[in-house]
């Protein structure tokens, strides 16, 4: 890319940026979360989503009303204006909603596959699929048995191939196997997606790196969280880790050493970003949990990205915020649906 | 009288409606749509309202009836449209019509899912048909490898193989076959070739006729393949990879046989569908047909009663519970309406208790209602676009509908040009009761919508043009020219007379190629012609000097006038909201200003229009510089325009001046007064300095308004200027051409010539020009004129009407 580029940039993207702003200014205010908050029932939740840019989404849907139809709907919605915004958009921004795909993508074949594991049939999992990451050769995922397979045969022509480079091998598809080919997955993915963004420079770099760096740290916060009293060895966590974070290298390596949460904390309080957040988190009773918190950073994340212009930033900050958003929709319409109200209040405020 | 005037005096009234009759009461008003409703419950959120259970079900009922609207519309029959649209719904036919459309839904939607199923079951038979005759082709090409493959295995037999293994082997080879999209060919194949790793043999070929696809209802292209396999594990693949394509797979008859055999049993089978399905889908149409004559009317119900609803949980409910508390915005003059409405309401509904209404003072400002008729509407929307005026200011609109045509005809000034626009507008209005003007499109819809303003802009385009004596840029000569030529060669003078008076002789004819008329020679200049410019211009090469400076001066005097004209307006805003003091220190300051120092321009002009003749138009001073020299030099020694210029000059500036500078002062400190008075009342609080901060900025904003407000009056010069030029130019770019060519071949050339004129007259003189002089008048109306004295603060009254409900299907299908 060319220094300078903002000068050029409205040439190409300059309508899809336009647009993607409009849409985020359509997202809900804090007024709306007050007012759904004290809705009684779904239908409730319904009319006042109508005075909302959501519109009538719901109109055809027949009685009664459930939470998963509210959620396919709204999801089909984001996919709807996220394939406008993708069949109308030039390289390289093109290749940036791509990238963006690819974590669904890794998401639903991992969930194929696991669904395969169980024997459940692929149209009943096919439902559960996000969406976004629908490709075409997904429906052929339990046809393979090793990720070698899995690569030869269904996911070589994808824009996943080139994250399978490190994950070939030819282990028996069992449960823990899955889940490290997802981690591995995700951590060449998310390393690849910096790289992009890095390579890219200019402000969608500024943007989407701390962005992606924030995200990868996540990952391996979690993943140490998950792997504590499993069987996991410290030497495999470790190369679960996504490398293109601040933790990297010495936190990632203090990381992989770790044995409990307070460890983890540990790691945390060398670094001035993660502190604050561990602090927060409350301690088992009340209180926030370690992923509501690591939500909201990335929301307010998200937000600042919508302050600077002329970076692809936007998209991915409009497609998290949406997601958020949907997340706090859904949370609250099922705490409605299940008349458990006392926690309806944590959802994720979007500033 | 005046309703144009001024918009009509509003009150707030306050409709008490017995809970029971509310929905009549409410019915009877959205039809005669006099009032205005208020939300009262601006701070409950949409879905706490009381009667959001009945918007629901309306809603619901919404939802019944798209739904069958986009059924009729599939099975493509007529939806008819009634011109009555009837009264909403009384609440006991409700609940009936409720039942009788989701009865009328539940059954359609049985026998749809009914006709769907059948389709899709006999697509899948015809697929396989299909695919049954394709393959045999395919087949027909392994038979004739096949006696290879039964020679090929004894070969080995006796040393690998005995003849049992081989039948088990034989067994294994197993086929499938289907159908699958076109698209996906290609990679269905490269997959199939990366997981078997070439233990298949696909053939596939193109099927001449495209079928429908059954998920998405597209026709689209197929192919039929045929896959054969060894082993049982690859089969499965297969398969797998089959589903995951969404193929159509088809069990594969092994033998010819039995594939006669499907064949025939699919053929019959066809046929009984085929029949079913002509019984399901002639049930559905009448179903349908039957749902159709009353859907029109079930849909505007339907809206109806979901308007009244939306306005009922804008009400508020008395202590009692009993009784629903409604504010209204109502025009005086239609007070006794409402009351008869309420009461017709109450009677409807049989209730014991009549609802009933009383007004209530009030201090906020009320919606403007201005009522307007086919003709003013045009001209009330020019007016509206800009801002709606205030509640109960003057309003341009009425002012506007003869100085607008006027303003544009000043540009527009063509008679030919005018008449056919003229003619263009009498067409639509003649036939304005047209239904396929009123649902045309867009473009020609607006061209509908202004079509007595068109009409006016002709008329006066046509008047104008017959001043500028312009008829498609030519001139015609009505009444005889005023000058006269002859004159010229007057022989009652000496040849040195003649010499020194400039008179023409046949020697000067000869060797000058430009002649001058000169109209202080007696008898050459015999009078003004009677109405307009003289044709004579046409022929002169002065024309463009002569009438630049005709237009530039008539545009100056109708700008001032017109701004004048809209300071004037001022003083009836100010006695109608009593602010005396505002016409002493705002409107008199301002009237004096714009008099003093143009008003004096248009004194000079006319001036010397007046007093100088052809004899002593050389000693005629320049306007301009003279205008010039009042504000420079008040007390220069130029030879002035009449005697005792210099000492009226220097009188007026010097009063001018300070008129114009106490007036701005008196403003400030006259309002600061007048807001001091009424302090209590407004409860606003008073600031001073801000107050003179707006008023000096406002005098000062004056001042320099009026200078470039009347340069801006010169685009009436310039427009016309520029049409006149670009008419002349057309003219004589094609039609001189084509009148020039001799006869012969003159005629024919002339009928092409002369269409091309038409199209570009039509194309770029009247729409082109038209619409550039239309938006210039606008401008001049928005800015120079109504920035006098309009505020257009004001909010339009939009009254509860079922009229304003769209009475189209289209909305709900969308």
């Amino acid at each position: 890319m060319l220094e300078g580029a903002e000068f050029y940039f409205n040439v190409d993207h300059g309508y899809l940026e336009g647009l993607v702003r409009g849409c985020k200014a359509s997202l809900l205010t804090q007024q709306d979360y007050i007012n759904l908050v004290q809705c009684e029932t779904l239908e409730d939740v319904k009319i006042h989503l109508q005075t909302t840019d959501y519109g009538n989404f719901l109109a055809n849907q027949t009685n009664p009303l459930t939470v998963s139809k509210i959620d396919t709907e709204m999801r089909k919605k984001l996919c709807r204006e996220f394939e406008y915004f993708r069949n109308h958009s030039l390289e390289p921004l093109s290749t940036f909603f791509t990238y963006m795909t690819c974590s669904y993508m890794i998401d639903n074949v991992i969930l194929l596959m696991n669904g395969a594991l169980q024997k459940k049939s692929v149209k009943e999992i096919l439902v559960k699929c996000h969406p976004l990451g629908r490709f075409t050769e997904m429906e052929a995922v339990n046809i393979a048995e090793t990720p070698s397979d899995l690569f030869n045969a269904v996911l070589v022509e994808t824009p996943l191939a080139p994250f399978f480079q490190d994950c070939m091998s030819e282990n028996t598809l069992d449960e823990l196997n899955i889940e490290l080919l997802r981690n591995k997955l995700y951590k060449s993915y998310l390393e690849a997606f910096y790289k992009f963004c890095k390579n890219h420079g200019d402000v969608t770099a500024e943007i989407m790196c701390p962005i992606l760096e924030f995200e990868a740290d996540r990952r391996a916060f979690i993943i140490t969280l998950n792997s504590f009293g499993t069987e996991l060895s410290k030497d495999d966590r470790e190369t679960l880790y996504p490398t293109c974070g601040k933790l990297y290298p010495e936190g990632l390596r203090l990381l992989a050493q770790a044995e409990d949460f307070d460890q983890m904390r540990r790691v945390a309080d060398h670094y001035g970003v993660y502190k604050p957040l561990f602090e927060a988190v409350g301690d088992g009773s009340g209180g926030k949990t370690l992923e509501d918190v690591f939500y909201e950073r990335e929301v307010q994340m998200n937000v600042l990205a919508f302050n600077r212009q002329f970076h692809y930033g936007v998209f991915y900050a409009y497609t998290k915020l949406k997601e958020q958003e949907m997340r706090n929709i859904v949370w609250i319409a099922e705490c409605i649906s299940q008349r458990h109200r006392t926690k309806i209040n944590s959802y994720i405020p979007i500033l | 009288m005046g309703s144009l005037f001024r918009s009509e005096t509003m009150c707030l009234a306050q409709l008490f409606l017995q809970s029971g009759t509310a929905y009549e009461c409410l019915s009877a008003l959205g039809e005669k749509g006099l009032v205005q409703f208020r939300d009262l419950n601006q701070n409950v959120s949409s879905f706490q309202r009381k009667f959001v259970g009945e918007v629901k079900r309306c809603e619901e009922l919404e939802r019944i009836l798209a739904y069958l609207v986009q059924e009729i519309n599939r099975a493509d029959i007529p939806l008819p449209e009634g011109e009555t649209s009837p009264p909403a719904p009384p609440l006991k036919q409700v609940l009936e019509m409720q039942e009788q459309l989701q009865k009328l839904e539940v059954e359609l939607r049985e026998v749809t899912k009914n006709k769907e199923k059948l389709r899709k079951n006999l697509l899948e038979l015809i697929e396989y048909t299909h695919m049954l005759r394709v393959t045999k082709t395919f087949v027909k090409r392994n038979v004739e490898f096949e006696p290879t493959y039964e020679e090929f295995p004894p070969l080995e037999n006796d040393s690998l193989l005995d003849y049992s293994c081989m039948q088990r082997l034989g067994a294994k080879l197993g086929f499938v076959s289907g159908l699958i999209n076109q698209g996906k060919v290609e990679a269905f194949e490269k997959m199939l070739w990366r997981v078997c790793k070439g233990y298949t043999i696909v053939t596939y070929a193109e099927l001449d006729e495209p079928l429908e696809d059954p998920e998405t209802g597209e026709v689209i292209k197929w192919y039929v393949f045929l896959i054969s396999f060894w082993g049982e594990q690859i089969g499965h693949k297969v398969k797998k990879i089959c589903d995951c394509y969404h193929c159509h797979v088809y069990p594969y008859p092994n033998t010819a046989e039995e594939r006669k055999e499907i064949q025939e049993g699919l053929n019959t089978r066809i046929q009984d569908l085929y029949t079913v399905l002509h019984k399901t889908e002639d049930y559905l149409r009448q179903v349908l047909c039957k749902a159709a004559e009353s859907v029109y009317s079930h849909v505007i119900q339907v809206k109806k009663m979901k308007a009244i609803y939306h306005m009922l949980n804008m009400c508020s409910f008395d202590v009692t519970n009993k009784c629903l508390i409604a504010e209204v915005w109502c025009p005086e003059a239609d007070l006794h309406e409402l009351r008869r409405a309420l009461e017709e309401g109450s009677r409807e509904s049989g209730a014991t208790i009549p609802s009933f209404m009383n007004t209530i003072p009030t201090k906020e400002t009320p919606p403007t209602l201005i009522r307007t008729n086919k003709f003013t509407e045009g001209f009330q929307n020019i007016v509206d676009a800009y801002g709606v005026g205030s509640y109960r200011e003057v309003n341009p609109a009425l002012f506007t509908i003869i100085t607008f045509p006027f303003l544009f005809a000043v540009m527009f000034g063509d008679f030919g040009h005018g008449f056919v626009m003229f003619l263009f507008a009498l067409l639509l209005v003649l036939n304005e009761n047209h239904p396929r003007l009123n649902q045309s499109q867009e473009i020609m819809r607006m061209f509908f919508n202004g079509r007595y303003i068109l009409l006016l802009m002709g008329l006066f385009s046509v008047y104008t043009g017959l001043i500028y004596n312009d008829c498609f840029s030519k001139s015609v000569n009505l009444f005889g020219s005023g000058w006269s030529v002859s004159a010229m060669y007057s022989s009652s003078h000496t040849p040195a007379e003649q010499k020194k008076m400039g008179l023409w002789n046949d020697s000067v004819v000869r060797h000058n190629r430009v002649l001058q008329l000169d109209p202080s020679i007696p008898g050459v200049f015999q009078g003004p012609y009677p109405l307009g410019i003289d044709p004579i211009w046409n022929l002169a090469t002065n024309r463009l000097t002569f009438l630049n400076s005709f237009k530039m001066k008539m545009s100056v005097i109708l700008g001032i006038i017109h701004m004048t004209f809209g300071v004037i307006l001022g003083i009836f805003n100010h006695l109608h909201f009593r602010k005396k003091f505002n016409i002493y220190l705002v409107s008199v300051p301002e009237l004096l200003f714009m008099l003093c120092i143009f008003g004096y321009l248009i004194f000079m002009i006319v001036y010397k229009w007046l007093v100088y003749s052809a004899e002593t138009s050389r000693v005629a001073p320049s306007i301009l510089i003279e205008f010039i020299n009042m504000f420079l030099f008040p007390a220069s020694e130029t030879n002035g325009l009449y005697s005792g210029q210099s000492g009226y000059t220097l009188v007026r500036k010097d009063s001018e001046e300070e008129v114009s500078l106490l007036g701005s002062q008196d403003i400030e400190e006259g309002n600061n007064q007048i807001e001091d008075g009424y302090r209590e009342m407004m409860c606003e609080e008073f600031n001073f300095g801000e107050i003179l901060m707006t008023q000096v900025i406002h005098s000062i904003e004056y001042c320099l308004g009026c200078i470039s407000n009347t340069a801006s009056y010169l685009r009436l010069w310039a427009l016309s200027l520029a049409h006149a030029q670009l008419s002349d130019v057309l003219w004589t770019m094609l039609v001189r051409v084509g009148l020039r060519v001799d006869t012969t071949y003159g005629v024919l050339l002339l009928l092409p010539v002369i269409a091309l004129f038409a199209v570009l007259t039509i194309f770029i003189l009247l729409i082109m020009e038209g619409l550039s002089a239309f938006l210039h008048a606008i401008r001049l109306h928005w800015v120079e004129f109504q920035n006098k004295f309009y505020v257009g603060a004001g909010t339009k009254f939009v009254p509860f009407s079922f009229r304003l409900l769209s009475s189209k299907f289209s909305d709900d299908v969308a």
